[in-house]
């Protein structure tokens, strides 16, 4: 018996390490570099074309040397005529960029022309290329590189919160099987969010764009939160959804949208923006504003991530959609970092009745708060890659 | 054929399981050496942090001690590396590698060969990355999820299931018999990090004036975590202007702890529910809960209690949560067959 035993469990051992094995195997046939320093079957081909490669290419260069100055000609032919040249060339602009060769490069072994990546344009990668110090004081090398912090580098500071409940007086928004209205909801919550972020201690300037049951365009309220100086935009809304069953949460941010649904959602949020041609113009100029999306991406991955892991605790079937982007206006147009969240979905009866109760709304309040409160802390305390670290009296702002 | 691997390994290989945390990660090695280390990696900003530190990089306490002069990254925090990160991948690669040099002895120039435990979402999401990770470091390596680690270092492996409860996320695995799929496996995100910013509000919000950081509220958690009732108040020092002053945060660490019970709860019953009926009470009597969050006071307990209700149910706690993953990996390290290492 106790040997059968120990067949058994070595039996499954044995099918638990084939598993484990198949499933690495699948891992290891996805398409990533291989180990650069391991002698596998596979790196000895490449080891043996490298080589040849490494012999044709001091081959050519003595064949340069004992035929003479040709490659020199050559250049000395195409900076006497480019547009020539060109027409002889497969490859494109080459010769009009060797012409820019100086004679010091000629006179060497193996004279290195001025190079050009014919993928990225005009840009140059020549190895002897000086270094422009013109560059040092090049902000967009910061303001592009998503990989800093711009909100760090700078030390920028939150005072401002425009909190903006969506729709509102003739615009109802989402209205749920039993007559509640999305305007009324995020409204309520939104005044709660206002009270929350206002006592938290840290002396937040928080701003309603509407603080009632009035009508407001979407040009009204990028025009408020502008004027206001908000440095960060946070619009509620209350989704609604064709499938009366499904409860989803979801926050989003500013760019093309990543797919259709988002489209479709963008169009209706957009619906009589009241902003024109060229108002829109000037939007479009603040695309590239990486500071705008790193925070805003921050911003809504921590309101996301407090808001759903704490719905779910009431709704276990809540779907977690993430953090979406869509080209919703009034996030473009808003300058500050801008996030709208869709809190849940008032199409799902259960849903609505909780939206109903003043327990629920204030405990999504609280939701949406810690999450604020998180990205605050984090950014306040100059944290890396979402570590927090930092001490407590500075997050206070003395 | 385990045996084989094994004598051959102590000759050639350095065999090791490492298990990657959000929070901890850990080295199990077939030398005997354990060693654990804070996921926490930094380099310095400047020139000048790098000669006032007088390292390019650092890692885990030292790395949290002097991180005013650092980039520090954490990572998995989350239970997943960030997409598009190129930064956290490369904390990864040299998270890895710190481990590995901590079981090496001097001179020791044999390859390696490990087995390394990730968070299930994270091996969902970032195999690749992870893989590549790694591969600089290795001869040969698998990658497999943590929770399933500890399942295999335990002898958890059939009709069992596992509760990995770590910084960034719990973790959830359903044995039977085979490697678990995404469906036998769950992941919740209101794990110790979360009762961290949990108790750190509560506590602010209790003794507003009184100054205290994230560590230090990660510090008293670590040491005095409990859920149910209190078996002791507790009572900490915190600075107040200046002067430590003792403070009672019995309640605030009750309500920060039990904070993870209701999706720890909902998440079993459900992924529980979703096995082979005929199993299910098998299953609830075969709980094995590891991972720091583990070491809560009461956990087990307050869990098996409200499994309970459902049938028979039995939650035990792994003897060593701190290195149950690593030694798991190594384990399975150990009993992989010769061929598998060569093909991989």
């Amino acid at each position: 018996m106790a040997t059968r035993d120990v067949a058994n469990s070595v039996n499954l051992k044995n099918t638990i390490l084939q598993g484990v094995y198949d499933q690495n195997l699948k891992i290891k046939n996805d398409p990533y570099e291989p180990n650069k320093n391991k002698t596998s079957r596979r790196g000895k081909p490449v080891s043996k074309i490298l080589i040849l490669v490494f012999f044709a290419v001091v081959l050519f260069g003595v064949w340069q040397v004992h035929t003479g100055n040709i490659a020199m000609d050559e250049m000395d032919r195409v900076a006497a005529d480019p547009a020539k040249a060109e027409e002889s060339s497969s490859i494109g602009p080459l010769p009009a960029v060797a012409a820019e060769t100086s004679e010091s490069e000629s006179l060497s072994f193996f004279p290195i022309p001025k190079q050009v990546s014919y993928v990225m344009g005009l840009i140059d990668v020549s190895p002897s290329v000086e270094f422009n110090t013109d560059r040092l004081l090049d902000y967009s090398l910061i303001l592009n590189n998503e990989a800093v912090r711009v909100s760090s580098v700078f030390g920028l500071d939150v005072r401002t919160i425009v909190v903006d409940p969506g729709h509102g007086g003739k615009d109802p928004g989402a209205i749920g099987a039993l007559g509640t209205m999305e305007k009324d909801i995020v409204l309520d919550i939104a005044k709660g969010l206002k009270h929350n972020l206002e006592t938290s201690g840290r002396r937040y300037n928080v701003m309603l764009t509407r603080d009632e049951d009035k009508t407001m365009s979407l040009s009204e309220r990028v025009d408020f939160a502008n004027a206001a100086n908000a440095d960060l935009f946070i619009s509620l809304h209350v989704n609604a959804l064709p499938q009366k069953r499904f409860n989803v949460t979801e926050t989003y941010y500013y760019g093309p949208p990543s797919d259709a649904e988002t489209l479709k959602l963008a169009e209706q949020e957009n619906k009589g923006s009241g902003i024109s041609t060229k108002e829109f113009e000037n939007m479009i100029r603040k695309i590239s504003n990486t500071f705008k999306e790193q925070e805003s991406a921050n911003l809504a991955m921590d309101i996301q991530h407090s808001l759903f892991t704490n719905v779910k605790k009431y709704d276990k079937d809540i779907t977690d959609a993430g953090i979406k982007i869509a080209p919703l206006v009034v996030l473009l147009g808003v300058n500050a970092p801008s996030v709208l969240v869709e809190i849940s979905c008032i199409t799902k009866k259960t849903e609505e009745l909780k939206l109903n109760m003043q327990a629920y709304r204030e405990e999504i309040t609280t939701f949406l708060t810690q999450g604020t409160m998180r990205y605050l802390n984090r950014r306040n305390l100059h944290v890396f890659e979402g570590e927090e670290n930092g001490r407590k009296d500075r997050k206070k702002g003395s | 054929m385990a045996e084989k691997t094994v004598k051959k390994a102590a000759e050639e290989m350095l065999i090791a399981g490492i298990d990657l945390g959000t929070s901890r990660s850990a080295i199990s090695a077939i030398n005997g050496r354990k060693k654990w280390v804070e996921s926490y990696v930094g380099w310095p900003k400047d020139f000048i942090a790098r000669k006032v530190i007088g390292a390019p990089i650092l890692f885990g306490e030292e790395a949290v001690n002097r991180r005013l002069s650092l980039d520090l990254y954490r990572p998995l925090q989350n239970g997943v590396i960030k997409e598009g990160t190129a930064r956290d991948e490369e904390a990864v690669k040299e998270l890895i590698h710190h481990l590995i040099q901590l079981v090496q002895s001097k001179n020791d120039d044999r390859k390696i060969r490990a087995v390394v435990g990730v968070p299930a979402e994270s091996l969902k999401v970032n195999k690749v990355a992870l893989k590549k990770a790694v591969a600089e470091y290795a001869e040969s390596l698998f990658v497999v999820s943590e929770p399933f680690a500890v399942a295999y270092g335990v002898n958890a492996l059939d009709n069992a299931m596992v509760i990995d409860v770590g910084a960034g996320t719990v973790d959830f695995c359903i044995m039977h018999g085979t490697v678990p799929s995404e469906d036998d496996q769950r992941t919740v995100l209101t794990a110790g990090d979360y009762i961290d910013q949990q108790l750190f509000s509560f506590v602010e919000e209790r003794y507003p004036d009184s100054d205290f950081t994230l560590n230090m509220i990660r510090r008293f958690k670590e040491k005095y975590s409990f859920v149910g009732e209190p078996q002791k108040s507790v009572k900490v020092d915190i600075p107040v202007n200046g002067k430590a002053t003792k403070h009672d945060i019995t309640e605030e660490m009750k309500r920060a702890c039990e904070s993870i019970l209701p999706a720890i709860i909902e998440s079993t019953l459900e992924l529980i529910a979703k096995f082979d009926p005929e199993y299910q009470d098998e299953i609830r009597k075969n709980i094995v809960l590891a991972g720091g969050g583990s070491q809560i006071t009461g956990l087990a307990d307050c869990l098996q209690d409200a499994l309970s209700e459902y049938g028979p149910s039995k939650v035990n706690v792994v003897d060593d949560p701190l290195f149950g993953g690593a030694d798991g990996a190594l384990a399975l390290a150990q009993d992989m067959p010769e061929e598998y290492w060569t093909d991989l």
